[in-house]
């Protein structure tokens, strides 16, 4: 019983944790979409047009998905878009990391003052995200299997 | 699987209605116009109209393959010889800055340029819109 209760709380504190950095990535970059737009642009992947797009619409989705991961109507679905956004935000890191592109990460807005983008640190903290989502997920997958039908 | 896409439906609906109302309250600008300068920024062209001093922020190597001609070599790991270099232009000629670093999105020039706006409060200070990309174009 306590392994469970303990188990519990651990979810609880990961889906915490998801949502306020989603949550907290999104803002700064909703409030200033110019700054991400140029951020998205230097990944050199997309055109600036696309960029643009890219930067209006990822942090109000990370937002929904932040505050979905806390909403049992949602959760489930917001926990796999959690996890497919943090494998492409890998995918990307490693991507510019091989090329050597000398870029700041944009992850929580691109306000002045961020430094170069530490790739090693950036990969490792997005993997640490997709375990929690994955406990997440996991606990979703298992509370919905027990329901009743 | 039919929840699963009713699911993301609403998601996507809430995140496209958010970035509505973006759009409608100016917050950002339409995708599909020019990109304009941020604060502190200048574009190359106006760079280039202008006699300014111009700080290479990037790395070493990057520095020493190419850059712009008489170029100061100032960032994090060379503050101190690049600051003397840069006060002992600027004293002799106030000009205005520019700080640039590698592309559109690398942040050092804007760094750098802000650090520099602390230690020389007279001094026009700017970041090259684009970077060296944008130089290079």
């Amino acid at each position: 019983m306590a392994t469970i209760m303990n188990r519990q709380l651990f979810v609880l504190l990961a889906r915490l944790a998801l949502a306020g950095v989603f949550v907290t990535a999104a803002l700064p970059k909703i409030e200033d979409p110019v700054a991400f737009a140029s951020s998205v642009g230097a990944f050199r992947i997309i055109d600036s047009e696309l960029s643009a797009w890219v930067a209006l619409l990822l942090p109000w989705l990370e937002l929904v998905i932040g505050l979905g991961i806390l909403l049992p109507a949602i959760r489930r679905t917001s926990s796999i878009l959690v996890g497919l956004l943090l494998l492409l935000f890998i995918a990307l890191h490693l991507s510019a990391w091989m090329r050597g592109l000398d870029i700041s990460c944009g992850c929580f807005g691109a306000e002045t003052g961020e430094a170069s983008a530490d790739y090693r640190w950036l990969i490792l903290r997005n993997l640490l995200l997709l375990g929690a989502v994955t406990l997440v997920h996991k606990q979703d997958r298992q509370n919905h299997n027990a329901a009743p039908r | 699987m039919a929840r699963f896409f009713r699911e993301i439906s609403f998601i996507i609906a809430i995140s496209v209605l958010g970035a509505a109302f973006s759009l409608f309250s100016g917050l950002a600008p339409l995708p599909w116009a020019e990109p304009g300068l941020a604060a502190g920024e200048i574009w190359p062209a106006d760079a280039r109209a202008l006699q300014v001093i111009w700080i290479d922020a990037r790395n070493e190597a990057d520095y020493h393959t190419a850059h712009i001609p008489s170029a100061i070599y100032l960032n994090d790991e060379h503050w101190e010889t690049g600051i003397i270099e840069l006060m002992d232009a600027w004293l002799t000629q106030p000009r205005p800055i520019v700080v640039y670093c590698g592309s559109e999105g690398c942040g050092t020039s804007k760094r750098i340029a802000e650090h520099l706006r602390d230690t020389l409060p007279d001094a026009e200070i700017y970041s090259l819109k684009g970077g060296w990309d944008a130089w290079l174009q």
